[in-house]
C-alpha cells in the first residue's frame, strides 16, 4: 500500500513538473470557463457552458496524459524493471489512472467553483446523478487512452493519436465552442465522438432536465467495455 | 557445491530466427560470473530467459532453486535486476525512486548511508535526468541491490563510462560480493570482465563457445589479455 501510494504522489510530481497536463486539464477549463462565463447571458447558458468545460479536465488526462505516460513506460522500460521486482508495474498502471481520475475531478469542481463564485450559477440539477454521470463520462474516455496505449507501437504514434482525438474533441464535441453553432457538417462528424455524448448527458443533468440520453449513455458504455476489454487483450509490458 | 543460477538446454526463438541454441549454463552461488559475447550474440536475451521476462521455448531454469515466473513476485526480493536502460520515469528525483524502490521490499538496505558510500550523498534532491552517466549508473546498482539480494543481475554494466567511475562501481561490487552476493553481469570490457569475474562464459550465436575461469580462458587462446582472447577466440578481429 505505500508502494501504491509514493507512486501515486510521484505521478502527481511528476505531472506537475512537466506542466501540459496541469495546462490543458486544469489552467484551460479555468481560463475558457472564465470566457464563457463573460459571455453567458442567462443562467441555463451558464450551466450548459459549465457541464461542457467541465470535461476538458477528463478529456486531457484521458485521451493524452494516460496514454502518452503509458508508452513512454513501455518504451522506457519501467514496466518491465518492475517486473522483476516484488511488486507488478500493474500498481504503476493503476497509480496512474488514479493520478487522471484525481487531476479529473479536481478540475471540474474548480469549474464549478469559478462558474458558482465567479458567475453566480446556480445548478438547477442533481448533483448526485451529475457526479454520477461524470464519473461515467470520465471512465469511458479513460478506456479509450487505455486503448491507445495498448494497441500503438511507439511513443510517437502515440503522441499523434492523441493529440488528434484530443483536438478534434476540444474543438468539435462542444467542451469550447458551443455544439449548435457548428455547421450542420461538423455537427455530423461530431455524433461520432463519444465526448459529444457525455457532454449532452452531463447537461441534461445539470440543467435537471427529465433523462432522454438513454442512446449517449448507452454508448459511453458500450465504449467503456469495448475499450477496456480490448486493452487488456493487446496491452503490452514491453 | 551450490548453484545461484541453474539453466539448462535453453531455446529461444524471435519468430523464425533462432537466437538461443540449448544454451547451458552454471552460476555458483557466491561468485562473479561475466556473460560475453558480440553484440547480438544473445546476452541479454539470455538474461531475460533466466529472469522470466521472455518465455523459454525450451529448456529449465532455476534461480536461487526456484524457477523463475514474474507472477511469482516474492520470487525478486532475493534478486536485484539493472538491464541495459536505466528504466526511471523522468523526472524523478534521486530521494523519490528510492523511497518507492524502498518501500518495494521486505528487509531494504538504508539507502541514505548507501548514498553515501556511492558517493551520491549530494545528489538527493537532484532529478535523475540530471545525473552523469557515471552517477546513474551507480544509483541503478544501488536500486538493484536495494532488496538486499542473494543474486544480482547486470545488463551491460559500465558502457560508456569514465575510467573513475568505473573502478568506483567495481569497487562497489567486489564489496557486494566479499558480503556474499553472487553477481551475474555481461559487459563488453575485457578488462572489467578480466578484473572483476571469477568465471566466464563466452557467447557466440547463443551457444556457449568458451566457459571456465579467466586463467582457463587465457591459457586456452594463448592469450595474453582477455582483449586479445577475445578476438581470437570469436574469430571476429579485425582484418
Amino acid at each position: 500500500m505505500r508502494t501504491f501510494w509514493l507512486l501515486y504522489v510521484a505521478e502527481f510530481k511528476l505531472s506537475f513538473r512537466e506542466m501540459s497536463s496541469f495546462i490543458f486539464g486544469l489552467f484551460l477549463p479555468v481560463g475558457i470557463m472564465v470566457i464563457m462565463g463573460y459571455l453567458s447571458t442567462t443562467n441555463e447558458e451558464l450551466v450548459t457552458t459549465f457541464a461542457a468545460v467541465a470535461t476538458l479536465g477528463l478529456v486531457s488526462t484521458g485521451v493524452m496524459s494516460l496514454p502518452l505516460s503509458l508508452s513512454s513506460y513501455r518504451e522506457k522500460k519501467v514496466l518491465k524493471r518492475y517486473k522483476v521486482t516484488p511488486i507488478s508495474p500493474v500498481q504503476l498502471l493503476v497509480a496512474h489512472v488514479f493520478y487522471c481520475f484525481s487531476l479529473s475531478i479536481l478540475s471540474m469542481f474548480t469549474v464549478f467553483l469559478v462558474a458558482t463564485f465567479g458567475f453566480n450559477m446556480i445548478f438547477p440539477g442533481s448533483i448526485g446523478l451529475f457526479l454520477i454521470s461524470y464519473l461515467i463520462v470520465m471512465i469511458s474516455i479513460h478506456s479509450i487512452g487505455m486503448l491507445i496505449a495498448s494497441t500503438s507501437p511507439r511513443e510517437k504514434t502515440t503522441a499523434a493519436m492523441s493529440s488528434l482525438l484530443f483536438f478534434s474533441m476540444l474543438i468539435l464535441s462542444g467542451a469550447t465552442i458551443p455544439f449548435d453553432l457548428l455547421p450542420s457538417v461538423l455537427q455530423s462528424i461530431a455524433q461520432l465522438l463519444p465526448l459529444t455524448h457525455g457532454i449532452e448527458l452531463l447537461q441534461g443533468q445539470a440543467l435537471g432536465s427529465p433523462f432522454t440520453s438513454y442512446s449517449s449513455l448507452l454508448l459511453l458504455l458500450v465504449i467503456t467495455t469495448v475499450a477496456t476489454t480490448l486493452s487488456l487483450r493487446f496491452f503490452r509490458w514491453e | 557445491m551450490t548453484y545461484a543460477i541453474e539453466a539448462e538446454g535453453l531455446v529461444k526463438y524471435y519468430g523464425n530466427n533462432q537466437v538461443l541454441h540449448g544454451l547451458n549454463m552454471n552460476v555458483k552461488a557466491g561468485e562473479i560470473f561475466g556473460l560475453i559475447g558480440a553484440n547480438g550474440a544473445g546476452k541479454s536475451t539470455t538474461i531475460d530467459c533466466l529472469l522470466g521476462t521472455k518465455k523459454l521455448d525450451q529448456g529449465t531454469v532455476k534461480i536461487l532453486r526456484n524457477s523463475p515466473n514474474p507472477k511469482q513476485k516474492s520470487h525478486f526480493e532475493q534478486i536485484g535486476v539493472q538491464f541495459q536502460e536505466s528504466a526511471f520515469q523522468n523526472g524523478l528525483t534521486v530521494k523519490e525512486i528510492c523511497e518507492i524502490t524502498h518501500s518495494l521490499y521486505k528487509n531494504p538496505i538504508d539507502w541514505r548511508t548507501k548514498l553515501a558510500d556511492y558517493q551520491l550523498e549530494h545528489h538527493v534532491r537532484s532529478s535523475i535526468s540530471t545525473l552523469s552517466g557515471g552517477e546513474r549508473q551507480k544509483l541503478c546498482i544501488l536500486l538493484a541491490t536495494m532488496g538486499q539480494p542473494k543474486l544480482l543481475v547486470l545488463d551491460e554494466l559500465t558502457t560508456g563510462l569514465d575510467p573513475i567511475a568505473r573502478r568506483q562501481i567495481w569497487n562497489n561490487l567486489r564489496r557486494l560480493n566479499d558480503e556474499g552476493v553472487t553477481i551475474l553481469l555481461t559487459s563488453h570490457d575485457m578488462h572489467e570482465i578480466e578484473t572483476l569475474c571469477d568465471r566466464i562464459l563466452l557467447l557466440k550465436h547463443g551457444n556457449v563457445f568458451m566457459e571456465g575461469t579467466v586463467q582457463e580462458v587465457l591459457s586456452k587462446s594463448g592469450a595474453k589479455s582477455m582483449d586479445d582472447a577475445y578476438l581470437q577466440l570469436t574469430g571476429e578481429g579485425i582484418r
